[in-house]
């Protein structure tokens, strides 16, 4: 039955989530400030110490949930992250080994902590034009590594990366992909600088080369593509929820700041009693809700039909355009309406138009997601419509 | 918890209307839009489906499957839809919010066999018109309302038996069951209207036009005349969210098949990603649409969510329609297409807030 009510689990960790990122807004300003050469820390923060972790909560709840999938994204759009209160539970290279690896990777390399490493300086929204290589050495069954990846989240924190690697070519000249585990300490693996950036500057954004790395073969996980497709369709509608928990922050904040002046939303009346800030709310507003709508299908089908299956991969590819696209212009209408005063790093509204930015390009940009739509419902091909 | 699981009578209902829609309805848009007048066969056969009589009965009452009901409708012919809709307007706020003798005396007529029209009137005629804002006047006057008042772009106007007028009394809206041959009331002829021709959209005055209190909707408890506009909003949502998808599944195969500077149309980005946007919306609106519904259905807040869902609509609709017309070029412009209509349904309907209901 279509049902859109909430479950008392539901609730329950959407308010875990909100205290939680409360408690973070009380001293994000003065994260926002720290330098990016600064790393945070490798722990939970301070500020959350003695508190239940929410995702902890997520895995313990006994209440009735709408389902792992959906009630993490409804967690997900309480409110801005305002920064990493802690480390990501399973982050996106741990997540692969753990859920895709052979038993004897999941019992080597499944307690560590793996970030994700694809991008590349040349080659971002188009990973089958990287040039990293892995070459097998027959005589210590191991995997040379050469290349350089950029713009990897947390490489400074954790254990490594699970690294995306073209092999040697097969018989059709075709170069496979490897997903490699890799760890630091290893020879000939350097982590450089953090860039500085527009936002999210809490979060950790780095680089590393791999200079005639050699890695055991056991280290290789099998699948290639399929792996990063695999990770990418379960996490994208969760880093759109995060985008729809951005824009509640500072939906927030505008409705109440507009309130103060004397510009109150209401509902009840049609446009033409509306004024222009009252409309512009209204219509900010439903592009939010539009963007739930979509991102709480994709999970919920993701629970019908399982995680690994490729059956919801459209839905995943709106769920995140969508959120690219109202993270944009909600940001961006809110400092739009709250005028001059809105630019002020006195309040939080800057710092999430800054910090939303970047949902509308990790985890693939909004073309490269468009592209995908068009492709399935155009019936072309990669090649046929690029 | 959250679900977006149809029920089986769901799936019935939405592939029984699919097929309606598909086969009997489709084919006929053209020349309703011609005619711009209703064809009362077309509409018998749409009544005899069921739609409207279930929503006479108490356990028949579902807002969600209405809503999926108009979305197919919609997505072959707005007028018909909305045809549907005001009737379900009217018929839905008697059962929701009718007194006992109200559902009795008046329910009974929409139950039957033969079509029965009958509307909800709210809008009227006055550029920059606002449901909030109304000029109809009702006064108590002993055991009567003295209704005051013209009331515009009322869907079958000659064809309907009654009115569910929606007019001010002592500073708040009130609603007010009119006989459509209540001395007092008369009905334009309808001047023809850019979409939804076929609707035959007419101006209704009312002029002291008695109205026994007994015929107040929920009689001395009176009504909540919000919950008359969020269906009406849910409802035209719904049947635009079914007009983008037509739309959008009468550009796909066009624009594959269209050759341009030596390649299909759906091969240039900017076309190709008008049209992922296009389905975008189109998915939104619809979960945006249940959502609502589901509100209504289950006696929740409904008037943020109902709002909501009739901005967006009304919003990306014209955007969808806008840019299904630009895909065809000078065909679009042409008769020779339906997205001409299309493009007029999509700026009429995103207009018309308050002639439906769910
Ligand atoms: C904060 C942050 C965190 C990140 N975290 C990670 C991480 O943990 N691991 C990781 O591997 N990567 C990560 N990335 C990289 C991210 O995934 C890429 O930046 C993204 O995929 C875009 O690639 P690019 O920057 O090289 O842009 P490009 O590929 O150069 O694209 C530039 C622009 O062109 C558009 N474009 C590209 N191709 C087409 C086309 N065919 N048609 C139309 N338009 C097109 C793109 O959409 C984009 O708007 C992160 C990036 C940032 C900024």
């Amino acid at each position: 039955m279509v049902d859109f009510s909430l479950t008392e689990g539901d609730l329950k960790l959407m308010e875990v989530m909100r205290a939680e990122r409360l408690r973070a807004r009380t001293i994000a300003r003065e994260i926002d400030r720290i330098p990016e050469s600064q790393p945070l820390t490798d722990g939970d923060h301070p500020i959350v110490a003695g508190t239940i972790a929410p995702y902890a909560a997520l895995a313990q709840e006994k209440a009735p949930i709408s389902g792992l999938a959906v009630t993490e994204c409804l967690m997900q759009t309480v409110g801005a992250p305002e920064f990493n209160t802690r480390p990501a539970p399973s982050p996106s290279g741990t997540w692969i080994v753990n859920e895709l690896g052979s038993e004897e990777q999941k019992k080597a390399y499944g307690h560590l902590w793996l970030v994700f490493g694809v991008s590349e300086p040349i080659a971002g929204s188009d990973p089958s034009a990287m040039i990293s290589t892995a070459k097998y050495d027959p005589e210590t069954d191991e995997y040379v590594l050469n290349g350089e990846k950029t713009f990897i989240s947390n490489i400074d924190l954790g254990d490594g990366v699970v690294v995306i690697v073209k092999g040697e070519p097969d018989a059709d000249g075709k170069r496979p992909f490897y997903n490699v585990v890799l760890l630091k300490g290893t020879p000939g693996f350097e982590i450089g600088q953090p860039w500085r950036k527009l936002g999210t500057r809490y979060h950790n954004l780095g680089s590393f080369s791999m200079v005639d790395v050699r890695v055991p073969a056991m280290n290789v996980l099998g699948n290639g593509f399929v792996n990063i497709q695999t990770r990418l369709n379960v996490n994208r509608p969760v880093q759109s929820a995060l985008g729809l928990g951005m824009c509640r922050s500072i939906l927030d904040f505008t409705h109440g700041k507009l309130a103060e002046a004397g510009d109150e939303v209401d509902y009840a009346k049609g446009r033409s009693s509306r004024s222009f800030a009252e409309d512009k709310l209204i219509r900010m507003e439903a592009l939010w809700e539009a963007t739930w709508g979509v991102i709480m299908q994709c999970k919920w089908l993701e629970q019908q039909l399982g995680q690994l299956s490729k059956g919801f991969q459209t839905q995943v590819a709106m769920a995140k355009t969508m959120s690219g696209k109202a993270t944009r212009q909600i940001t961006q209408g809110c400092l739009e309406l709250l005028g001059a005063e809105g630019i002020s790093e006195e309040y939080l509204a800057e710092k999430y138009f800054r910090d939303a930015r970047i949902i509308d390009i990790y985890e693939g940009p909004g073309e490269i997601h468009r592209l995908a739509i068009a492709r399935k419902l155009l019936g072309y091909r990669k090649g046929e419509l690029d | 918890m959250i679900s977006y699981e149809l029920t089986e009578e769901q799936q019935i209902v939405q592939s029984t209307m699919a097929e309606f829609a598909r086969e009997e309805l489709f084919p006929q848009t053209r020349r309703l839009d011609d005619d711009a007048a209703i064809d009362t066969e077309l509409l018998a056969k749409l009544w005899s489906t069921g739609i409207v009589q279930m929503q006479a009965e108490a356990e028949g009452r579902s807002p969600v499957t209405n809503a999926i009901a108009l979305e197919e409708l919609g997505a072959a012919d707005a007028t018909l839809a909305l045809a549907i809709a005001s009737t379900l307007g009217f018929v839905g706020a008697i059962a929701d919010q009718g007194s006992a003798r109200q559902r009795e005396e008046l329910l009974p007529a929409f139950a039957g066999d033969a079509f029965q029209a009958a509307a909800v009137a709210v809008l009227e005629p006055s550029f920059g018109f606002d449901v909030s804002r109304l000029s109809a006047k009702a006064s108590r006057d002993g055991d009567n309302y003295i209704l005051n008042g013209r009331k515009a772009m009322v869907p079958m106007a000659s064809q309907c038996s009654h009115f569910l007028v929606i007019a001010e009394s002592d500073g708040v809206a009130d609603a007010l069951i009119v006989p459509r041959d209540t001395p007092g009331v008369s009905i334009a002829e309808p001047k023809g209207t850019l979409g939804l021709r076929a609707l035959e959209l007419a101006e209704v005055t009312f002029e002291n036009v008695t109205v026994p209190a007994a015929m107040r909707l929920g009689e001395d408890k009176g009504a909540d005349v919000q919950q008359i506009i969020d269906g009406a909003r849910i409802a035209l949502a719904a049947i635009m969210t079914g007009l983008g998808r037509g739309i959008r599944d009468y550009v796909i195969p066009y624009v594959k098949d269209r050759i341009v500077h030596g390649t299909p149309l759906a091969k240039k980005q900017f076309i190709a990603f008008t049209i992922a946007d296009i389905h975008m919306d189109v998915e939104a609106m619809r979960w945006m649409t249940w959502k609502a519904a589901w509100a209504l259905e289950e006696r929740q807040p409904v008037t943020q969510q109902a709002q909501l869902a009739f901005t967006y609509a009304g919003q990306q609709i014209i955007f969808i329609a806008d840019h299904g017309l630009q895909m065809l070029g000078g065909h679009g412009f042409t008769k020779g297409h339906p997205v001409e209509l299309w493009y007029r349904n999509a700026r009429a309907i995103s207009v018309l807030e308050g002639a439906a209901g769910v």
